[in-house]
């Protein structure tokens, strides 16, 4: 745990200074413990990439931490806004994308961002110029411009849950596994997009299971396991010398299978 | 291959049994046993042959429209072919195989019990007829069944396009209706005992497969072995000509799905100030028209309402054509109560957009009220018109208002109340029906609907009684006002439901089960049980208490006493000789509900008590380990 940052405290700090944090947030399921009060603090301005095994609890926490599962115990706060306490101006901070959820299906992208647009209180005017430059980014016009959500491939769906969450102009994005069975194009233009979301002051939380993703994009890191966060920090610092995924495995403290039995296999 | 499909099925029931799927099993499986128990009663009914002969086959033709109709409303069977499209199985052995997998079941096991009413029959004429009638039995239980699993492989098939969607409504629209007024025959049953049923309704009903095993039976009876054979033959013939046809169905979708497009980017972007109540109201309408399963809900209703008041006229009864609009309204609101089920877990945007909860329930209810009002009131004006007595007005305009503001109401509580989950709508794009079991659902909003109505209905009713035309006429605003008051109240606390429960229906349509929520131990025992458990609990109690008391104990001792005033009290209008069994029936009814109800109770108790033992061990457990200094 050499890498671990130094915890800042729930009550000293300056909490109003973290764009994203998460305080104790604590879930079980039956006799499961998903998340087991797991701490973050994302940093104004900050790539930050959230790591961890299938299951390690990452899609769970961040779904608490957003406002689309309630928690056992615990808070979390969005430059200070606390998510289950004061929704409404929370919401107004930060966009999100969840990973495999539903949209309106049977709208065409424009179509959804325009709904979004009015929903959000936006005018006319800025909703359609918004809404015509985020697909004009997203290569959602020309051919796509009349398809549906629901014809939409993975890659054009993550684009176009890319583009709900930044219509409103958010400072903050909370995205979950943004680039899961995304194709390479899709996912260096989404790439592309984010850095500069974040060159520009922005704050962007992602999670994912792919490392070398992450240390590509991400200044500071944090690993989930078992509910747990077990290393927040930097990333050089966490990696230290190794790669991310070494220290990941270590971390983890899984041993990697794969390596026994299965001998009828292509014999 | 068989064995192992049974297997697999009854692996995946045992772990889905617990969820609401099983508190329908339950509920479903109790009236169907006293259907089945009304068909049996049937076959000993004191009449001529030939008529116990028709009423079995239209019973049984009744049984095979409700097995077609299944796959409709109870979503996706347990198994299905595409489960196993990469496996290097035979069709027709892997169609043999989900046979026998789908032999296994409530449903099948209900209408087992109801074709024993097949041996009770021949039982009437000796030994050889009873041997005839187990064969037959077997036929026609497989080719129900069958028939069944293909209803659902066609209906699957055509949904997929808007087109076939609006195909497949019609047809569901006519079997319900015809499967429902197969009723009337038996409100008219003293007559039919006695006269039987006209020769070319008799040879109608004779003609269907599901009647040819009686129709053996029958013969074998008076000697007529040609007639014994040839329909059992036939059966068994259909029978494999069906399972060769379904093997060969279960290859890959054969049917495109054909895509809709949107608007272009201009008409897109149009009408894009009007505020968040507009914005939900323009994406439902464009949802409604675009999507398959939608276009069939919008169809289903006034298909159902328009031949269920055409039917009637085929016997000069025109008395269902001025309800028609009701009627329409009615079905709308049963057949839409599902709408946050059927968007999946598209919800999360509107728990992340601030504050949208009441332009969501709101924008979904305008349009609603958009597509269905108009419909309905053009319907009842019409058909008060085609009827011609204007002494129906109020009554129809009276129903039609207090249904449609009722129902607009009532679908978004319902809606948020009972979401049944289903899979998400873009996961199951290429086969519309697989969704979760709506038809506890559906009893629920129908139920809920017609009492909105009665204050209207009342009130007509009494002005005719007391013979007051002014109090007839104020039904017509009374449905008004109970209409616009329920639609606006309940609206209010569709959004306050919305707003309290936001984050649990979420999880509940992306796990596809409640959580449970947390336990203490000042608990009851009624709060605390799963929403299901006690649906089932109060629902048996009431099916108890109405089973036991007016329709058992009651008739019984007019029965006893000789002093019989039939009002409402069903087993008292049957034939006399009908009248003891179904008093049993009755009691057996409510007894079997109370044990019921008593038993949920008591399990869901002791499952309490268990539970709160664990938390304390639990919480025991860690004060001790962090009592335990760590070194």
């Amino acid at each position: 745990m050499s890498a671990v940052q130094p915890q800042v405290d729930d009550t000293g700090g300056t909490p109003e200074t973290a764009a994203f944090r998460l305080l104790g947030l604590h879930k079980v399921f039956g006799e499961y413990t998903a998340v087991d009060r797991v701490d973050l603090t994302v940093a104004p301005g900050s790539f930050y990439g959230l790591v961890g095994p299938n299951g390690a609890g990452k899609t769970t926490a961040l779904s608490m931490a957003v406002g689309l599962l309630r928690p056992d115990e615990g808070r979390s706060l969005v430059f200070g806004v606390d998510v289950w306490e004061d929704p409404l101006s929370a919401r107004k901070l930060m966009g999100v994308l969840p990973d495999g959820l539903a949209l309106p299906e049977r709208l065409t992208g424009r179509e959804l961002l325009t709904y979004l647009g009015q929903l959000r209180g936006l005018d006319a005017k800025t909703t359609a110029d918004r809404a015509e430059e985020l697909l004009h980014v997203m290569e959602l016009t020309g051919d796509a411009e009349r398809t549906l959500v629901v014809d939409y491939s993975t890659g054009m769906r993550k684009k176009i849950g890319l583009a709900t969450a930044l219509l409103h102009g958010p400072r903050l994005l909370v995205l979950d596994e943004p680039f899961e069975a995304v194709d390479p194009v899709s996912a260096a233009t989404i790439k592309r997009i984010l850095n500069r979301f974040v060159g520009g002051g922005g704050s962007v939380l992602l999670s994912s299971h792919v490392m070398a993703l992450v240390e590509q994009l991400c200044d500071t890191v944090a690993v989930m396991a078992r509910g747990r966060v077990v290393a927040e920090g930097p990333l050089a610092e966490v990696r230290g010398a190794t790669t991310l995924e070494e220290t990941f495995v270590e971390l983890v403290g899984v041993r990697v299978g794969g390596g026994e039995g299965l001998s009828w296999l292509a014999s | 291959m068989a064995g192992v499909l049974i297997r697999m099925k009854l692996t995946v029931l045992r772990h889905t049994i617990a969820g609401p799927r099983a508190t329908w099993m339950l509920t479903g499986g109790l009236v169907g046993l006293a259907l089945a128990a009304g068909t049996i009663a049937l076959a000993t009914a004191d009449a001529a042959p030939g008529t116990v002969l028709d009423l079995l086959a239209v019973t049984f033709a009744i049984w095979a429209f409700g097995w077609m109709l299944g796959p409709a409303f109870g979503g996706d069977p347990v198994l299905r072919a595409e489960q196993f499209a990469l496996e290097p199985v035979p069709r027709t052995r892997l169609a043999l195989g989900l046979l026998g997998a789908a032999f296994v079941g409530v449903t099948t096991a209900v209408t087992l019990v109801a074709f024993t009413a097949l041996i009770v029959y021949a039982a009437r004429f000796g030994v050889l007829p009873v041997i005839v009638s187990v064969p037959g039995l077997v036929l026609q239980l497989t080719l129900v069944v069958l028939l069944s699993r293909l209803a659902g492989r066609f209906f699957g098939a055509l949904s997929r396009s808007r087109s076939g969607a609006a195909v497949t409504a019609l047809i569901t629209a006519t079997m319900m209706v015809l499967s429902q007024s197969g009723w009337v025959v038996f409100i008219a049953l003293d007559v039919v005992l006695e006269t039987g049923f006209s020769p070319t309704f008799s040879l109608v009903v004779r003609l269907l497969p599901s009647s040819w095993a009686v129709l053996a039976v029958e013969a074998s009876a008076r000697g007529d072995w040609l007639w014994t054979l040839l329909p059992l033959a036939g059966l068994a013939v259909l029978v494999v000509l069906l399972v060769l046809f379904w093997g060969r169905l279960l290859g890959p979708r054969r049917l495109a799905r054909p895509v809709v497009r949107g608007s272009s980017a201009q008409a897109a972007a149009r009408r894009a100030d009007r505020g968040p109540v507009s914005a939900v109201y323009v994406k439902e309408v464009r949802t409604w028209l675009r999507d398959p399963l939608r276009v069939q809900s919008l169809v289903v209703a006034p298909a159902f309402a328009i031949l269920s008041g055409l039917l009637p006229l085929l016997f000069d009864a025109t008395a269902f054509l001025p309800f028609v609009g009701a009627i329409t309204a009615l079905m709308a609101s049963v057949t839409c109560a599902n709408l946050y089920g059927q968007d999946g877990t598209a919800l999360w945007l509107t728990l992340l957009l601030p504050g949208t909860e009441t332009a969501d329930v709101r924008g979904r209810q305008l349009a609603w009220l958009t597509l269905f009002g108009p419909l309905s009131i053009a319907l009842t004006v019409l058909g008060v018109l085609l009827h011609g007595d204007p002494a129906l007005w109020p009554w129809a305009l009276a129903a039609t208002f207090s249904l449609l503001g009722g129902g607009g109401g009532l679908l978004l509580v319902v809606a948020i109340d009972q979401l049944v989950p289903g899979p998400d709508p873009h996961k199951n794009k290429n086969s519309p029906l697989d969704h979760g079991d709506v038809t506890g659902q559906a009893f629920v909003m129908l139920l809920l609907a017609l009492s909105v109505a009665t204050p209207a209905l009342g009130t007509v009713l009494a002005g005719e009684l007391l013979d007051q035309p002014l109090l007839v006429w104020a039904g017509v605003p009374v449905g008004l006002f109970v209409g616009a008051l329920s639609y606006w109240l309940l609206g209010a606390a569709a959004v306050k439901k919305l707003i309290a429960r936001g984050p649990e229906l979420l999880y509940l349509m992306r796990a596809g089960k409640e959580h449970e929520g947390q336990v203490g131990a000042e608990t009851a025992v009624l709060k605390a049980m799963p929403r299901h458990r006690r649906g089932l609990l109060w629902t048996s109690f009431f099916i108890g208490c109405i089973a036991l008391f007016p329709q058992g104990l009651v008739p019984l001792g007019m029965k006893l006493s000789g002093d019989i005033a039939k009002v409402w009290f069903f087993p008292l209008y049957l034939p006399d000789g009908l009248q003891w069994p179904a008093i049993a029936l009755m009691l057996v009814l409510g007894l079997a509900a109370f044990a019921l109800s008593g038993w949920v109770y008591l399990t869901e108790t002791r499952r309490l008590r268990e539970k709160l033992a664990r938390k304390a061990a639990e919480r025991a457990e860690r004060v001790a380990a962090e009592a335990v200094p760590v070194g």
